[in-house]
């Protein structure tokens, strides 16, 4: 069968037409990392900038070999801005996944009007991330609705100043984070628990199983996977922050929401050193595909461990 | 008793989600009356709260289209007409791009065992914050003179949202049954014939999918159009936000009626697709 020409050929050629086919993708990618990548590492290591008057390959003539990425051990501002994009992703990401669940758990089976409920709770999602950001700019102003509901319902003059003060900022960029995307968390987390096998569930009610038993010990471990990859999604798009918190408060009041991406934003554009945001740049992109490293070995033992679990 | 833990239930059940929608309305409904509020209530005193506009008026659309409306003192020389045709030009030939080569890509990929690392390394560009390489493409773009152009941000949104179109058309391919393709192998089709006349046609309601969904995503941007535009092909999102006047201050009306505009099509769109969103937010992991 193997020295089949026929066969052969057919596979020669299929292999012959998988690579032109794939040709296109290779070529946006080596496109997309190639020069970039080699360009932000080798201006890294000098101190050239826009206002150098040389263009960047003439780099080597201000060669400082690590004195950026020392420079990035002792700065203040940017570790400040990693720790308070860790620390928004820290909140956010658990309060959209466990909002997330409950709705689900609630849509689980039917009910009249489910199907229009459920379209009105995936809205938030697709909004424009800017246009979100800029919805509650508005709703946040001092004399915004916001304020103006709690004036309402407390009877007081509630005049908080929310974009303005460094804790109510955090808030209110928090708050928008988990509008927008507990749909998100909602909807992957429906897909799972409406894939977790009624049979199962079935054969747990007949033993007797309430709806508590039920969902801890059957429902919760068929959905690892699913569970994973919402958190993980989120986790990523949450450390990327930037359109929703630059159109709220450009990273202010003074640096106080400044996440990573808005940081490198700014020291691009007002203080011009490139050679130094091209370091940042590198340490980010080794430091995301360690983690992303880490993630795969994790989800693929997860995969493994489930489909030895079907084997049994 | 049973009956009672039912109703108990249900009665449970619709006040969480009324609430839910509420919350989540909020924002979208206060933007859109204020899309159709005149000036003078843009803005009201902190002891009241205007939920409908008293006087709706269309001044807001008229003067982001036209430039300039009865209401308001100032004139404005950008009208919001070029940011609409750019979102839409660029959005739908980025769409194109990531498409045609995903499509591509997954194929072979699926198909031909070819290129082993190649999924994972699409997928990394999502990985990836945008900003970090921000300077060298910023750099590259303006050495291929694409800064500012329609298909300079085209070519940029195809890369950017390639990984979604590559997972998800992968996985589609992987469930098309590979009978139907051997069989029209042994009649003699050539591999290219059978992908073209086979088996794209059969993913063509997946393929729709993909597109509407990567439209979405393409649409949405605005770090990279930031970035990339400065005056010609400024999108909707940075316009919005350039919508600022020295005299008048916050130009809340005007920018609640493109924001609005800018919000409208993905709903839309997403509502349309709703069955596969899951499928296109984990990159064809999960389906529905």
């Amino acid at each position: 069968m193997a020295s089949n020409p026929q066969t052969l050929t057919l596979a020669q050629q299929g292999a012959k037409l998988g690579r032109w086919m794939t040709l296109p993708t290779q070529l946006l990618l080596v496109f997309i990392f190639a020069f970039p990548g080699l360009m932000i590492i080798y201006v890294s290591l000098s101190w050239w900038g826009p206002l150098e008057g040389v263009p960047w390959y003439y780099a080597y003539e201000s060669l400082n070999w690590f004195e950026n990425y020392i420079y990035l051990f002792e700065d203040e501002r940017l570790w400040g801005s990693i720790w308070r994009t860790l620390l928004i992703m820290l909140v956010v990401v658990p309060v959209e996944f466990f909002l997330g669940l409950g709705l689900a758990i609630l849509f689980v089976d039917n009910f009249t009007g489910k199907r229009v409920f459920y379209s009105i709770l995936l809205m938030p999602m697709m909004i424009v991330p800017a246009v979100a950001g800029y919805m509650f700019y508005i709703l946040f102003q001092s004399n915004g609705p916001v304020n103006q509901l709690l004036s309402l319902i407390t009877g007081f003059e509630i005049d908080i100043l929310w974009l303005s003060e460094t804790d109510n900022a955090f808030v209110a960029i928090m708050i928008a984070d988990i509008w927008q995307w507990t749909p998100l968390m909602f909807l992957i987390l429906l897909a799972g628990l409406l894939g977790v096998p009624e049979d199962q569930l079935k054969a747990a009610t007949l033993l007797g199983a309430n709806w508590g038993q039920k969902f801890l010990r059957i429902a919760l471990p068929k959905m690892r996977i699913v569970m994973i990859i919402a958190l993980v999604i989120r986790a990523v798009e949450a450390f990327k922050l930037f359109d929703v918190m630059y159109v709220m408060t450009k990273g202010g009041p003074g640096v106080a929401t400044e996440t990573i991406s808005v940081y490198v934003y700014k020291v691009t554009f007002m203080e011009l050193e490139w050679s130094y945001v091209s370091a940042i740049g590198f340490a980010i992109l080794m430091f995301l595909t360690a983690l992303g490293a880490i993630g795969i070995i994790i989800l693929s033992n997860a995969q493994k461990k489930r489909l030895a679990n079907v084997v049994d | 008793m049973m009956a009672g833990n039912r109703i108990s239930f249900e009665v449970m059940r619709y006040t969480f989600i009324i609430a839910a929608l509420a919350i989540f309305l909020i924002p979208i409904v206060w933007m859109t009356t204020l899309a159709f509020k005149p000036v003078a209530e843009w803005t009201t005193a902190i002891s009241e709260i205007t939920w409908l506009p008293k006087n709706p008026t269309l001044g807001n659309f008229e003067f982001i289209f036209t430039g300039q409306t009865d209401e308001l003192i100032i004139t404005m020389p950008n009208t919001a007409t070029m940011p609409i045709i750019a979102s839409l030009v660029i959005a739908s030939l980025g769409t194109l791009i990531a498409v045609v080569v995903g499509t591509l890509g997954a194929y072979g990929v699926s198909r031909f065992q070819v290129g082993n690392n190649l999924p994972l390394s699409v997928l990394q560009l999502r990985l990836f914050p945008p900003m970090a390489v921000m300077i060298p493409v910023m750099m590259m773009w303006s050495y291929l003179a694409l800064v500012d152009t329609f298909w300079g941000l085209s070519l940029i949104y195809g890369i950017v949202t390639l990984p979604f179109s590559f997972w998800l058309m992968k996985t589609f391919f992987d469930e098309v049954p590979r009978e139907i393709e051997e069989a029209a192998l042994v009649e003699g089709c050539s591999q290219w014939r059978v992908f073209y006349r086979v088996t794209l046609p059969m993913v063509k309601a997946p393929l729709a999918t993909t597109v509407l969904f990567v439209f979405i995503l393409n649409w949405s941007d605005y770090v990279i159009a930031l970035l990339l535009t400065r005056k010609d092909w400024v999108t909707i999102p940075v316009y919005m936000n350039s919508l600022n006047s020295a005299m008048t201050g916050e130009m809340y009306g005007s920018k609640a009626a493109i924001g609005l505009i800018a919000a409208i099509p993905p709903v839309v769109l997403g509502i349309i697709i709703q069955k596969h969103l899951v499928r296109g937010l984990t990159f064809g992991a999960l389906k529905q």
